[in-house]
């Protein structure tokens, strides 16, 4: 077990997230911000414009001419595009080079992170509802408790294995089991310390067991980032330790009116959007733990 | 050493008897591992769904994403090889499964479905096999002995 105040001991010893994303992310939810605020926040900001500015010029984007500027960028991929940009590029800069307790480097934390974003996403296109403006964010940043308990789990790494060897249990109720909190409770805490919007923190404190958010009539955002975690895992993205140990929220899947033909339809679409995309990371590169 | 590295929806084929080809974190996706003990060439893919019907536009670009399109498009790169199909030992990996008691996300065993069903109609035996259950895996074939691997949470197991 461990102690609420190793639990904020860890998350003090993480950098800082982006304060200019989180201001974008309360941008983003206002139907009355236009592109002026948004290029208001960003261009402040050298680090963050220099993030964009080199992603949106990549090959991925084949935009036709050189941008040079915050405003341009926003011009030409549209004001949620350069938000998703950013908060890839705030995440990005907190993840450390390995997660050792899940037996996973930044990459595989990277790829996985990206492709939930992506999926939820795609998901809710897929089913034709009214996307949340912070679901690929969301998606992007529903694990970050892994960041913060990893090393807890490394100093246990073997008791951990053996619990996951033995079958049964998810790898969530292996961390509750031998740490007394999981990865969803404490990202959540990680998420406020962050001063994330309330909707993404519910997203992290639910994302495994989104029936019991809103006692029990669920929420579109957090079923979403579920799905898209399960989808993830099934297409290889995120393998770690736990492999495929994931408990399935049937409640979740029956909300989202998802059939298994929605799921390898958007799992076709997403692969190429998701290899585009988890390029931007710092840290690609090839292999994963497994 | 030489690592041919087979990516999500990917095939990739060798007669480098120093290359090791692999996959990493195979999932729900199936690893088809194809190898020549006459002519000494491997082949693998990698895909990650049953049936192209899904997107046909994908499964032109990429027909490896698919059992369907990639499966006899690997067993035809290696006869274009000069391999022949009696020759060949063929072994599978992967096709897991999360926690599911509904089945939504049934894709590993829809994907080995389909792969027993393409294997029965064009009489190939599986030689070996290590598929379903909760694991992630890597699969690794060393082409010039045909040794194949196979890694989960660390250990690793000959298939």
């Amino acid at each position: 077990m461990i102690e609420r105040i190793e639990i904020l001991a860890g998350i003090k010893k993480l950098p800082a997230f982006s304060s200019t994303v989180v201001r974008l992310s309360s941008l983003v939810n206002d139907p009355e911000a236009g592109p002026g605020e948004f290029e208001a926040v960003v261009q402040p900001d050298m680090a963050l414009t220099a993030n964009l500015l080199r992603m949106a010029n990549s090959a991925y984007f084949g935009l036709s001419r050189r941008i040079g500027s915050a405003r341009e960028a926003i011009t030409l991929l549209g004001v949620r595009r350069v938000f998703e940009l950013g908060a890839m590029a705030a995440v990005d800069a907190v993840v450390p080079e390995t997660l050792p307790g899940y037996g996973i480097d930044a990459n595989v934390f990277w790829c996985h992170s990206v492709a939930v974003a992506v999926i939820a996403e795609r998901l809710s296109k897929e089913r034709k509802l009214a996307t949340p403006a912070l679901t690929f964010t969301a998606g992007l940043l529903h694990d970050i408790g892994k960041l913060v308990i990893s090393s807890f789990l490394a100093d246990r790494i073997e008791a951990l294995h053996s619990e996951l060897a033995s079958g049964g249990l998810s790898l969530m109720a292996c961390e509750q089991k031998l740490l007394g909190a999981d990865h969803a409770q404490i990202g959540a805490d990680l998420g406020a310390v962050w001063n994330l919007p309330e909707e993404v923190v519910k997203v992290i404190a639910s994302h495994h067991t989104p029936n019991v958010v809103n006692e029990g009539r669920g929420d579109i955002l957090v079923d979403l980032v579920h799905a898209a975690d399960c989808l993830s895992h099934s297409m290889g993205f995120g393998a770690d330790v736990g492999g495929m140990n994931r408990q399935v929220d049937d409640a979740a899947i029956a909300r989202l009116g998802l059939r298994h033909i929605d799921l390898e339809h958007v799992a076709s679409r997403a692969l190429p959007e998701i290899e585009g995309l988890s390029q931007f990371g710092r840290s690609q590169r090839k292999g994963t733990s497994a | 050493m030489t690592l041919v590295t087979v990516e999500i929806a990917d095939l990739k084929t060798s007669t480098d008897p120093d290359a090791v080809i692999v996959t990493y974190a195979l999932g729900s996706c199936i690893a088809v591992i194809v190898y020549d003990p006459v002519r000494k060439a491997g082949g693998m893919i990698h895909y990650m769904l049953p049936m192209s019907e899904t997107s046909p536009e994908k499964a032109k670009e990429r027909p490896a994403m698919f059992a369907d399109t990639g499966i006899p498009l690997l067993f035809h790169t290696m006869y274009e090889m000069g391999c022949k199909k009696t020759d060949l030992i063929v072994k599978a990996a992967g096709g897991g499964a999360l926690y599911d008691d509904h089945g939504h996300f049934a894709i590993g065993q829809r994907n080995y479905t389909i792969l027993r069903k393409m294997f029965w109609k064009a009489g190939v035996m599986i030689a070996a096999e290590d598929v379903g259950g909760s694991k992630s895996r890597t699969a690794r074939l060393f082409v010039g002995t045909g040794r194949c691997t196979i890694n989960s949470v660390g250990e690793e197991t000959e298939l």
